[in-house]
């Protein structure tokens, strides 16, 4: 079951890379192969049972699949020093606009959606 | 008789000490994640704190602990493709709050990503930092794999996002309900644009509604800023 499931990502995994080298170079073939795979469950309309499990059980591990390239910043530690004001600052002050921006923006909108289907 | 100097390198120089590490770090940083349930202990963040000490103790480089740990990177690109699963299982809840959704996506998704270029670039970081700040707002993977095509550095783009996340998932709602945001999808749509995962797993805490806009917020930007991101800065350059 997780086998078969899991033969399904990395075949979509591997289409995406061949596409990627024949089409689109700028673009990953993981996420070629994401788009390829959501428009398959598009075109299928279900989540088949193997790949259900396959994609919870790879995605529960994706934490643990990102602490060796999180480890790399070993690497970078000089340069995020030299930038760390800048880095900080960005990060914080963006963060909080955007989120208050983004929940203020969505709020307005459902809110007249609402008022319009009231109305009509 | 007993050599316990040539014991310990047998143990360094073994293939698999460098992915033992990383997985006792990773299960160990779990425990202490579920123990307390503070966001603050995020286990990759804590994992990453507890791996790269013992590699400075042991002298092993970064070059050499990425060829160990190859057995789990391999797995990353599969778990992108796998995104593709909650993307397609959410997309129904999409269709009752269609435009609200969209519009939201298009806006703030854009404002997010250029208002931390744009502050770090006014801050006089360089073109480095910048391009691996562009994709901050996603989750990781796709953060990674983004700031590595266009520039950037995937370990700082996973650091960046974990930093992102962190803050977003303590400080958001508080201050959402501070300014009035009260709809549960509304709440869920804006942690999902500015602090994707670790913002989902907040947003799940309040309520399922709110949970499944963030976890659809976070993969349509994901996707959203795969395809476009790296366009957009070739066609600028």
């Amino acid at each position: 079951m997780l086998l078969r499931g899991l033969t399904t990502l990395v075949l979509f995994q591997l289409l995406g890379s061949m596409l990627s080298a024949l089409l689109l170079p700028m673009l990953p073939g993981a996420i070629l192969g994401m788009l390829l795979l959501f428009v398959f469950l598009m075109l299928r309309r279900e989540v088949g049972e193997p790949l259900s499990v396959a994609a919870n059980s790879l995605l529960r591990y994706l934490p643990l699949l990102l602490v060796p390239p999180a480890v790399g910043v070993m690497v970078y530690a000089a340069a995020i020093w030299a930038d760390a004001w800048a880095i900080v600052g960005a990060l914080v002050v963006s963060l909080l606009l955007s989120l208050l921006f983004c929940g203020w923006l969505m709020q307005r909108l459902i809110e007249r959606q609402q008022q319009e289907k009231h109305d009509v | 008789m007993f050599d316990g100097q040539a014991a310990l390198r047998a143990l360094i120089d073994h293939p698999l000490f460098c992915f033992a590490l990383t997985l006792a770090a990773y299960q160990l940083a779990l425990a202490l994640y579920e123990r307390t349930r503070w966001v603050v202990m995020q286990p990759v963040l804590l994992a990453m704190l507890m791996v790269i000490p013992v590699l400075l103790l042991c002298d092993i480089d970064f070059a050499r602990y990425r060829d160990g740990t190859q057995l789990l990177s391999l797995f990353l690109g599969p778990a992108t493709v796998a995104l593709a699963v909650p993307l397609y299982l959410n997309l129904r809840r999409i269709r009752q709050l269609f435009w609200p959704v969209v519009l939201t996506l298009a806006i703030g998704g854009l404002f997010a990503t250029l208002a931390g270029v744009g502050l770090a670039w006014w801050f006089g970081a360089d073109e480095m930092v910048l391009m691996t700040l562009l994709p901050k707002s996603v989750t990781s993977p796709i953060a990674m794999l983004v700031a590595e095509q266009i520039g950037g550095v995937a370990a700082l783009a996973a650091v960046f996002v974990l930093i992102t996340g962190v803050l977003g998932a303590i400080f958001g709602p508080p201050l959402l309900s501070w300014i009035g945001v009260r709809h549960p999808a509304a709440r869920g749509m804006a942690l999902g644009i500015t602090a994707h995962a670790v913002g989902t797993a907040q947003a799940l805490q309040e309520s399922e509604e709110t949970g499944a806009f963030s976890a659809l917020a976070m993969s349509v930007l994901g996707a959203a800023t795969a395809i476009l991101l790296p366009l957009a800065v070739l066609f600028l350059r």
